[in-house]
């Protein structure tokens, strides 16, 4: 590919090359290396579109190794955008990256089909049952250590599907984006939602034209053409309902839904269509509200309690306040966790290719959360839940790891 | 490179402490100079004193140039790389080693970030007074190199007032302990005349420093002006009144729009022409007591609003947005050229209405936010470093600033340092004497001059100066 259509050239002239956003990048602490720093990424991406330097094996192993937090973009004051640059940059180098050919050779495609989830999470549930998934595991040398991360997975019951319409009264009716692997592993948490939403008087339906997946995976991984499909069955089967509030329990689904509009730069219409769309979509924190959440634990939960900021929550979609405020109003005793907008290596698909860095990457996070003395950790996306989940595990923690929606739902009386 | 060195090299630091891969060095071929470029032949990363060391004397055997780096952020090239040169950077020697608050120092590695030295000692109630804007990325390292200053250095000093002890490698590997915890030791002050070298007496791998006590009170002024003439009025006066705020800055119109309308918006007023912005600390009723005629000024020179911070948010705001500064110019163009040059704070108004005709006459657009409280000016200059011709228009106004500032009794650099953005221009306020004397100090650490060769001593015709001329002069492209 021409090293102009690989790079993104004039959004990386945004970069002044200050370097404010050095200390906030994880892969940049791990490693104290420039070309593993934003500044450092931006400037071989730059050298590369000016012909400096060929964009080789070495310069997609930079590209790859970043986590795509977007930590950098919230203390960027030039306004970098690098989310989008970096997708761009992907998009480019998919063929080389491992990542890229993971992505082309299992296919995304395995994502956009409820069937081949269902049968993944049912052979996964039978491999963890016989105990296979331990043998399996080292098989497949490093990445095998995510196969045997992972929850184990309910029986069918637990992974049905969401009722179409779940209807409440007394507040806005909203939509929900059920999610791809939702379902399949965290079941619960959108069984969740969909009651802390109800009881808060939100009808909620489930258009039950969404594809299983709004394709963020996709425009994160470099595969931008399956990306924009999916992206334009999002649109249109949410289209059908009006202008209700477009809901997720993802933040990473929200942060991409959000910026739909970047996928369709060519497209005025879809664009257009796009940037509608976007207007409606919603993270769960930003509906819920908390002066009439029901408060009063009749479960329990351990205290005190933490919240980490997820990735695309904070830096995504500059949603901090509202999660907090959710938590603050069930009156438990909450105490902050140290940079707790710090990723934790989850980053997508990243923990499952890149165990070893999402591991050292969680190192520090778990000290942050020793340190914090907290009982129960509560996050807002599944796959940092998934992460957190394992970490804790591994690391012979006392500490649950909850879901906002979980949180809510369990201190909710009813 | 000679392969045998590169195979001791890496079995010093490892893999992850050695960069040959011509794409990765690529990254290290400026720092926040972009102007001047050029890829070191090799990227070194030691992880304490002991690896250092060890590399140092290696690097010495084979006569390589080293150029220290800390976290490139220096805007005057000093960490740009020498021509065949080795970068010998500090960004994985990042413990803090001690803090000791009874005796309040801290000693750190030379790649500890400066606010992470301030978070590592302020449960103890003391900070680390040093607070360059570029703090959330600058090392103490570089801080030390470059005797680096901010905007709370109005009281507190620059960085020499705050180092108490250094370990330093020279250029032939040795390991010196220079001065210690216990200020004021014995003998010569090398500690002293190492603080500000730049890079050319050796490599600083630890550092002792001195943390001082977070005052009771801090008060945060914002005073809003009509004109930039009035805020540096008002700044004249304050120094005149013997007034001592720990903090006075000036921003002015374009850069209080870059920084409104960037993730750090302060709340700067867009009614406003210029604002002060003003930290006064200590005792309860001495602040208050200040702040009070602080403000009797401010208005006396035309500030139709002088606002105080509400709470420890609203402070911590209002100082982001003022840091962040340099960034948020990238919303204007892809470069900025900074100069730091220093004024009698009595010429303040005056040799900014200077710069101002300068950029004018050269069609240059110009920004200003500086230590007013010190006299350091940072006239800013936005430009695009691909337009050669622009470029020449910026070096010119560059020189045209500093020769309005030494006309008027000023300097070169308030705390920048020389590198090799301001190399050239060193004529103009030294005598070839001084020049030499500098030479003769340098030649006592680093006789070959390996370290950091062709920075901040010109390189002149008539001296048998060692150093390979640079290959590019303060100015315009790649070599
Ligand atoms: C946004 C922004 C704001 C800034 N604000 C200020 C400010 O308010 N005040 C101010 O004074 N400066 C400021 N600077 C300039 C710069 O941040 C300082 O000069 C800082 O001290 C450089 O630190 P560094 O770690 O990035 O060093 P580098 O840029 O890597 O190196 C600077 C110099 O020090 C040498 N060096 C680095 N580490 C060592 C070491 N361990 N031993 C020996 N030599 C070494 C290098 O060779 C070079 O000459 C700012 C820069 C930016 C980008
Ligand atoms: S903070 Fe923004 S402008 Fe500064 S180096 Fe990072 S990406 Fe570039
Ligand atoms: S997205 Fe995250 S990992 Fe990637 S460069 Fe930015 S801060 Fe670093």
């Amino acid at each position: 590919m021409e090293p102009q259509t690989l790079i993104d050239y004039t959004r990386s002239l945004d970069c002044i090359h200050c370097g404010l956003c050095l200390r906030t990048c994880p892969t940049y602490q791990l490693t104290g290396a420039e070309p593993s720093s934003p500044r450092g990424r931006i400037h071989l991406m730059r050298a590369v579109a000016e012909g400096d330097i060929e964009p080789d094996a070495s310069f997609a192993e930079e590209m790859d190794f970043c986590l795509l937090c977007r930590h950098c973009e919230s203390v960027c004051p030039s306004g970098v955008e690098y989310g989008a640059l970096m997708e761009h940059t992907r998009a480019g180098l998919a063929p080389k990256t491992l990542t890229g050919r993971v992505v082309k050779s299992l296919g995304f495609k395995l994502l956009e089909s409820r069937l081949m989830l269902r049968l993944m999470a049912g052979a996964l549930r039978l491999f963890q049952l016989t105990r296979l998934d331990r043998l399996l595991a080292p098989l497949l040398g490093e990445r095998g250590s995510a196969l045997s991360k992972l929850p184990p997975v309910g029986p069918a019951y637990e992974r049905r599907l969401l009722p179409k319409e779940s209807p409440a009264e007394g507040a806005q009716p909203v939509a929900l984006l059920e999610g791809c692997v939702m379902p399949e592993l965290l079941g619960e948490v959108n069984r969740a939602t969909v009651r802390v939403l109800n009881d808060a008087g939100h009808a909620v339906s489930v258009p039950s034209a969404q594809p299983t997946c709004c394709g963020s995976l996709h425009a994160h991984n470099g595969e931008l053409e399956r990306a924009r499909a999916l992206a334009r069955e999002t649109i249109a089967a949410f289209e059908s309902s009006g202008d209700m509030p477009v809901v997720t329990n993802s933040a990473g689904c929200g942060s991409h839904m959000k910026e739909y509009a970047n996928l369709f730069s060519e497209e005025p219409e879809w664009r257009e269509r796009a940037e509608r769309f976007s207007a409606r979509v919603r993270d769960l924190s930003e509906v819920l509200n908390p002066q009439v959440s029901p408060k009063e634990s009749s479960r329990t939960v351990q205290e005190p309690i933490t919240y980490d900021d997820p990735c695309h929550l904070c830096h995504g979609q500059g949603v901090r306040g509202e999660p907090r405020a959710l938590l603050d109003a069930t009156g438990l005793e909450r105490v902050e966790l140290q940079e707790s907008e710090s990723c934790c290596g989850s980053a997508g698909i990243y923990s499952a290719l890149r165990p070893k860095d999402a591991e050292r990457i969680l190192e520090g996070k778990l000290e942050a959360l020793r340190s914090s003395g907290a009982r129960t950790l509560v996050t807002a996306n599944p796959g940092c839940q998934l992460q957190w989940q394992a970490g804790v595990k591994d690391a012979g923690l006392e500490v649950e790891v909850l879901h906002l929606a979980e949180l809510l739902d369990k201190t909710s009386e009813r | 490179m000679n392969s045998l060195l590169l195979h001791e090299l890496k079995r010093i630091v490892g893999p992850e402490g050695l960069t040959t891969d011509r794409t990765r060095r690529q990254a290290y071929e400026c720092d926040g100079l972009a102007l001047v470029r050029k890829v070191p032949d090799l990227v070194l990363a030691p992880l304490d004193t002991a690896q250092a060391s060890e590399c140092m004397r290696l690097l010495k055997k084979e006569g390589l140039p080293v150029i220290p780096r800390g976290a490139g952020t220096g805007l005057a090239g000093g960490a740009t790389p020498h021509e065949g040169g080795v970068v010998f950077k500090t960004s994985r020697m990042r413990r803090v080693l001690e803090v000791n608050e009874r005796d309040r120092f801290a000693r750190v590695e030379a790649g500890v970030v400066n606010v992470d030295l301030t978070s590592a000692c302020s449960h103890h109630g003391l900070h680390y007074a040093p607070d360059p804007s570029s703090q959330q990325a600058c090392t103490i390292g570089g801080n030390v190199a470059n005797n680096s200053g901010g905007p709370h250095c109005f009281r507190y000093g620059a960085t020499t007032r705050s180092i108490l002890g250094l370990t330093v490698i020279t250029a032939d590997g040795e390991v010196l302990e220079l001065g210690g915890p216990e200020p004021d030791p014995e003998g010569l002050d090398l500690v002293g005349c190492f603080v500000g070298c730049e890079g050319m007496l050796g490599v600083a791998t630890e550092v002792s420093c001195r943390l001082i006590p977070t005052p009771e009170t801090t008060e945060t002024l914002l005073a809003l002006f009509p004109s930039l003439d009035g805020a540096c009025e008002a700044v004249t006066e304050l120094i005149a009144a013997n007034l001592e705020p720990s903090a006075i800055e000036i921003l002015d119109r374009l850069t209080i729009e870059a920084v409104e309308a960037s993730v750090l918006a302060a709340g700067y007023p867009d009614e406003a022409d210029a604002v002060l912005l003003i930290d006064i600390d200590g005792l309860f009723e001495e602040v208050h007591g200040t702040a009070r005629d602080v403000e009797e000024i401010a208005r006396s020179h035309g500030a139709f609003d002088v606002r105080t911070a509400t709470d420890a948010k609203d402070r911590a705001r209002l100082w982001a947005g003022r840091k962040g500064a340099f960034g948020a110019m990238g919303r204007i163009a892809p470069d900025l050229y900074v100069a730091d040059v220093v004024v009698p704070r009595t010429r303040l108004k005056e040799v900014v209405l200077a710069t101002t005709e300068i950029c004018k006459a050269r069609g240059l657009k110009l920004s200003n936010v500086f230590h007013a409280g010190d006299g350091n000016l940072h006239p800013n200059i936005s430009y695009d470093r691909r337009d050669e011709e622009e470029v020449a228009r910026v070096l010119d106004a560059g020189t045209e600033i500093m020769k309005k500032c030494v006309a008027v009794g000023g300097s070169l650099s308030g705390e920048h340092g020389i590198g090799l953005e301001k190399r050239d221009e060193m004529h103009r306020v030294f005598s070839e004497a001084d020049l030499d004397a500098m030479l003769r100090v340098r030649a006592a650490w680093d006789p070959d001059e390996r370290m950091n060769p062709g920075k901040a001593i010109p390189v002149r015709g008539c001296m048998e100066v060692k150093t390979k001329p640079l290959p590019v002069p303060a100015g315009g492209g790649r070599s």
